[in-house]
């Protein structure tokens, strides 16, 4: 069966009521891309894109919280870097106008772009079921394992949080792809820096899901970013990644990507700083 | 990069000033131009609407090498829809196919050598059934080993994938003393290169539909030659030639790609076996990418010697390419290989061994370039590798050592215009136009500029004395409309307005009094294949002499209504003019009307056969191998990132000679598409494989260049006559993309100071090589 | 499973029972014979199957046709208004955008979408407006070209 409620409302209450027997559509990058291969579908679909009400983006308390079915062309428009860069690096603009970050999310593809960007964002994510209510979790939580969520079969993602530009003072993003557009990242990375002073540094290609990169992180925490703190951060985040060898790219090269990156994103955090500052 | 630095997009061109007659040299827009805007032009996927009845599945091997020990159709048949299940034992012909040996089995009989071989056919009322029926085939194999690489292929205890073992021949050029004067040279440079497997990608996947019906089989499925398709599907089952009538559709391009015969055969087996019936196949990416032939991965160790100042004495050159599983047109790829082992230089002494070297990999075959573009990524780059050990500028080294006319190529062949000087010296001329010439490096650290040059020869058309003939009809059809009839096909490149100006221009006509009716068996003579960058040369000959014939027609008619000798008239803008009577004309439709009623055919055709000798067995030597010479010369600026090795060409430069633009704005299209296609090759397109089996066969992960990759690419088009080409035209088509490669890669070298000898420049690939010094 | 769609196509009201699973490519291409929209890689990487979705481009090999319900579709084939050429169209023939042609339907609706949106588009948007579309025989350089002056026809 194929289901097209009208609200998100209905929308949980079908996936609720189906579980694992439904699957929710949006952009149909990964769905509709099995069945072109010749795989059926072999389960209801669930379309959300009829949900006006799962487009929003409203502002609350020094936050931003996005409806999962936001746009990757709606998370351009923000002013955001890293987020906005993650999006607008994602595919075409014909990708970019159906893919939305619940799917990103959901998918959770350990090269998911705008999943690194939130990471990084220190975001969270309410997932909700039509009976037993929605539940935040921390994104670092969310991701469990190898496209594996904190996700429940019944569940579907309602909304990001993350902070509002103002709550932030710096974000930046870095994607190596073979290619000038439409990249499946060799290795990403972003960061933000919070009015407290906290950095957040997240990678994706990196590992089984994107990843935080906790242990860069405490080496940064309340320490300038001295030219010795970003060498030592780039060697910590390069030690602390796990990637793998595909034929995309080698253990060795992400690894390595990893310290350059975590360098250039930093130092982009600094650069903003300054720029901010008169 | 995540800031790209691009110059601005150009210009919006300045309006073309028509010249007062002739339309060879106007850039006119494409005849097909109207339908192509606007969706209605049909392709092979396009003639299912309406017409499909029956669905065509193939089923491939599962094993890139094993011996098929029993193929069980009987569930394949019970699946509800599936209309017939083909096996090798269904086949009426010889089963054979392959465009220079027949050694490829279109439904195979034994043995599977890589993962495209075909094994059954199922014919079913609907694709998804078709493809069900296709799944119930049960297969059993009794796997064998399989060789994925020239280097397991040529290992010692080696599986034989043949009998006469995995060496499937090979080509040789000997020239001069090589080891006498590579000992007396005073600087010798050695270097391999590894060129990779790419795929030809063109957008528009294989598709077509056909029906057997009055005794009559017809195939409407783009190829690149009509009329060897059809001899090839007449072979293969068991078919007398007139009995089959091959139409091209609109294609959407080729590159090589569809030399090979790709779903003709299947078509009209299911064809035959279900007469009156139309039907239908079509290839996904997948299965396109997973069956058809690629460009040859080679293998190429070269040996340059040279004098202290710099001119070369001597060339080592061994090449080893990996055929893959079946020959396909490889053979000849080795050929053009070899003779275009030392490219535009003047080398008296050259040695040259080409070796083809069977695995169960995708058989290899023609792709733009065809075996002339590995060669020169070897050639250039041991052009920048020698001025480096010479300390001598790489332009001026180049510059030394370019052929002039009268001089010889690697064949001995001696080069009547060469003007591969006049190419490199434009290319450079247009480099040095921004800040003479002098690179200001970035701020950044990590990022480092760098530009690189190339200067290519390519032998136009099949050459080596294979036979090369075009014919070509020009008629006026009742309307008084011209009608140029070619099997030449179109698959893109422009083929359709080059016959058509080349009549319009010879008969005085204008434009939209011509329309041509091409690759159809059954309406047109043969033309040869849309390849070897021939059409223009050959076809354009072909049609300029039928319309020729018909001109000599029109001014005798127009003489005689006009009361003067024909050499007193001209043919221009739709008019039989008096040359020197100004008011005294007539218009051609009404010559033809009165032609026709006067008995005059009206109606000519021609062929243009020039010839060439083959070249020794022994020596490779051939004093006219190929029936001309193209040059051309390319420059590229790129930007490096050190620290991450992507690389982001920030400027083009092509130059080529083209001996007379047909359709100039054709030409630049040539020209631009071919440097995206070898900026592709340089940085990003490889076709990966593990075991025979493809990796990455689909466009997320065989990568082709977007927008954002390709820069602004600066045309030169040069116009040297060419004394026998049509008005004086050579062509274009390959030499674009084989120019691009090295120079792109010369530019690399120039940025990190490290020369890379393995394709394709990925980011990984670039670091790792500023890490070793190599990028092995 | 069937789904009851109902949708706009090209201006005209459709209403068909479709399978749940079609995707809109296919069904614009077997169910309606518009056969202008073209599917090349099927995963949304090369841009030849974009129509618009209530004004947005997007590739309709991934959407499933019965999310086009309640909604309008656009194809190439409605570009043009019967005999007169979209000044895009016209401008990828004068310029030679269309080479094989096969790119050219999607490529139309992307710069069709820029031209839509943006009255002076910059280099940047132009480029990145087709970012999605894959040519294998321009360069694109002719295609830039055509969608520049179209949108200078477009201002004037």
């Amino acid at each position: 069966m194929f289901y097209r409620p009208d609200t998100f409302a209905a929308a949980l209450r079908l996936k609720a009521d189906h579980a694992a027997a439904i699957k929710p559509i949006s952009g149909g990058t990964d769905l509709v891309v099995g069945l072109n291969r010749g795989q059926s579908l072999g389960v209801d679909v669930l379309d959300l894109t009829a949900a006006k009400d799962y487009r929003r983006i409203d502002h609350a308390d020094g936050s931003l919280i996005l409806s999962g079915g936001t746009t990757f062309a709606q998370l351009e428009q923000l002013d955001i870097a890293c987020l906005a860069r993650a999006a607008a690096s994602v595919g075409g603009p014909q990708i970019r106008n159906r893919g939305t970050i619940a799917g990103n999310l959901a998918t959770a593809s350990p090269a998911g772009d705008g999943s690194v960007a939130l990471l990084a964002l220190d975001a969270e994510v309410e997932l909700a079921h039509a009976d037993r209510g929605t539940r935040w979790l921390r994104l670092i939580d969310y991701f469990e394992d190898y496209r594996q969520t904190a996700l429940g079969d019944d569940e579907l993602i309602s909304h990001v949080r993350i902070p509002t530009p103002s709550a932030l003072q710096a974000s930046a993003w870095y994607k190596i792809g073979k290619r000038g557009a439409v990249n499946i990242s060799l290795v990403c990375a972003a960061a933000a820096r919070f009015l407290d002073g906290r950095i957040c540094l997240a990678f994706g290609s990196v590992a089984p899901i994107p990843m935080r990169a906790v242990q860069t992180e405490k080496l940064l925490q309340g320490q300038p970013l001295t030219g010795a703190l970003l060498h030592q951060a780039a060697q910590a985040a390069s030690a602390e990644v796990k990637p793998i060898d595909d034929w995309r790219a080698s253990a060795d090269y992400r690894k390595a990507m990893c310290a350059v990156l975590a360098r250039r994103v930093l130092e982009q955090l600094q650069t903003d700083d300054e720029r901010q500052m008169p | 990069m995540n800031q790209p630095v691009r110059p601005d997009v150009p210009p919006s061109p300045t309006p073309y000033a028509a010249p007062p007659h002739g339309v060879v040299g106007q850039s006119c827009g494409r005849l097909d131009g109207a339908t192509k805007t606007t969706g209605a032009i049909k392709y092979g996927a396009d003639l299912f609407w309406g017409r499909a009845e029956l669905f065509v599945k193939v089923v491939r091997s599962e094993h890139a090498h094993a011996e098929v020990k029993s193929i069980i159709t009987s569930e394949a048949r019970a699946v509800d829809q599936v209309m017939g299940v083909y096996t090798h034992n269904d086949m009426p012909g010889t089963n054979l196919q392959g465009l220079i040996l027949r050694d490829h089995e279109v439904l195979t009989s034994g043995r599977v050598r890589y993962m495209g071989d075909a094994i059954a056919l199922v014919v079913a009322e609907s694709e998804a059934t078709a493809r069900l029926g296709a799944d119930a085939v049960q297969v059993e194999y009794e796997p064998l080993p399989v060789i994925d690489s020239i280097e397991s292929a040529l290992a010692k205890d080696a599986y034989p994938l043949y009998k006469a073992g995995n060496i499937m021949g090979g080509k040789r050029i000997r020239k001069g003393n090589v080891d006498e004067a590579l000992a007396g040279a005073a600087v010798v440079v050695t270097e391999s290169f590894e060129t990779q497997s790419v795929d030809h990608a063109f957008l528009d996947l294989e598709a077509g539909v056909a029906c057997y019906q009055d005794d009559l089989l017809t195939i409407e499925a783009p190829g690149q030659w009509v009329h060897e398709e059809r001899r090839l599907i007449a072979l293969a089952l068991g078919l007398e030639p007139e009995h089959i009538r091959i139409i091209q559709p609109a294609t959407g391009g080729a590159f090589g790609g569809r030399e090979d015969i790709s779903i003709q055969i299947y078509l009209g087996l299911a064809a035959l076996k279900h007469p009156g019936k139309t039907i239908a196949m079509r290839l996904d990416r997948a299965e396109s990418v997973r069956a058809r032939h690629k460009r040859h991965a080679m293998r190429i160790e070269y040996t340059l010697g040279a004098k202290s100042d710099g001119s070369l004495t001597a060339a080592k050159v061994t090449v080893y390419s990996d055929e893959g599983a079946y020959a396909s047109t490889g053979p000849a790829v080795m050929r053009k290989a070899a003779s275009h082992a030392t490219g535009p230089y003047r080398v008296p002494n050259v040695s040259v061994d080409v070796y083809g070297v069977h695995t169960n990999n995708n058989p290899t075959g023609a792709m733009r370039g065809f075996g002339a573009c590995q060669m020169a990524i070897a050639y250039e780059g041991m052009m920048d590798r020698l001025a480096i050990k010479l300390e001598m500028d790489r332009f001026d080294l180049r510059i030394k050592n370019l052929i002039q006319s009268g001089d010889e190529v690697t064949t001995g062949q001696h080069i009547q215009v060469a003007t591969a000087v006049e190419c490199a010296e434009a290319a450079m001329g247009k480099f040095r136009e921004v800040n003479g010439g002098l690179l200001v490096q970035p701020d950044e650290a990590h990022l480092r500029r760098g530009f690189g040059m190339s200067v290519i020869c390519f032998g136009l058309g099949y050459g080596d004395g294979f036979p090369d003939c075009a014919r070509a009809r020009v008629a006026f059809d009742d309307a008084g409309k011209a009608v140029v009839y070619t099997g030449g096909v179109d698959v893109g490149q422009g083929l359709i307005n080059m016959v058509a100006q080349v009549a319009a221009d010879e008969l005085g006509l204008q434009l939209d009094n011509v329309r041509v009716v091409a690759a159809d068996t059954a309406l047109t003579d043969e033309s040869g294949s849309s390849s070897a960058t021939r059409q223009t040369y050959f076809t354009g000959n072909a049609v300029k002499l039928a319309a020729e014939e018909v001109k000599e027609e029109l001014l005798d008619i127009a003489g005689a209504h006009l009361q003067l000798h024909p050499h007193e008239i001209e043919l221009t803008s739709g008019f039989a003019r008096a040359i020197h009577v100004p008011g005294k004309e007539i218009a051609i439709k009404e010559l033809v009307a009165q032609g026709k009623k006067r008995g005059y055919k009206l109606d000519q055709q021609a062929q243009f056969k020039p010839g060439t000798l083959c070249e020794d067995f022994d020596t490779g030597q051939s004093p006219r191998s190929f029936v001309t010479y193209l040059f051309g010369a390319h420059v590229s600026q790129v930007l490096v990132d050190i620290e991450t090795g992507e690389v982001k060409v920030e400027r083009h430069i092509a130059c080529h000679d083209v001996g007379k633009a047909i359709n100039p704005q054709a030409v630049r299209g040539q020209i631009t598409g071919g440097v995206a296609q070898g900026i592709g090759m340089a940085l990003m397109e490889e076709v990966i494989s593990k075991k025979g089996r493809i990796l990455n066969g689909n466009f997320t992960d065989y990568i082709l260049p977007t927008i954002k990759d390709v820069p602004h690419v600066e045309c030169i088009v040069l116009e040297n006559t060419d004394p026998g080409g049509p008005f004086g035209a050579r062509g274009v088509g390959e030499p674009p993309l084989i120019g691009a490669v090295p120079a792109v890669l010369g530019a690399i070298q120039d940025a990190t100071g490290t020369a890379p000898n393995i394709l394709p420049c990925t980011p990984e690939r670039v670091w790792r090589m500023l890490q070793d010094g190599t990028n092995a | 499973m069937t789904w009851h769609l109902e949708c706009t196509i090209n201006d005209a009201p459709v209403t068909r029972d479709i399978p749940e699973d079609l995707t809109l490519l296919d069904f614009l291409r077997d169910h309606l014979g518009l056969t202008g929209s073209k599917g090349a890689c099927l995963e949304g990487e090369c841009g030849s199957c974009t129509v618009h979705l209530d004004d947005a481009p997007v590739c309709s090999c991934l959407t499933l046709a019965a999310q086009a319900h309640g909604r309008s579709v656009c194809t190439v084939e409605a570009l043009a208004e019967s005999t007169t050429l979209d000044p895009i169209q016209q401008a990828f023939i004068d310029t030679g955008a269309a080479q094989c042609g096969y790119c050219t339907p999607g490529l139309l609706m992307a710069g069709r979408t820029l031209l839509d949106r943006t009255a002076f588009p910059e280099a940047n948007h132009l480029l990145t407006s087709i970012e999605g579309n894959l040519c294998r025989c321009t360069g694109y350089a002719s295609i830039i070209e055509a969608i520049q002056i179209a949108a200078n026809e477009s201002k004037a």
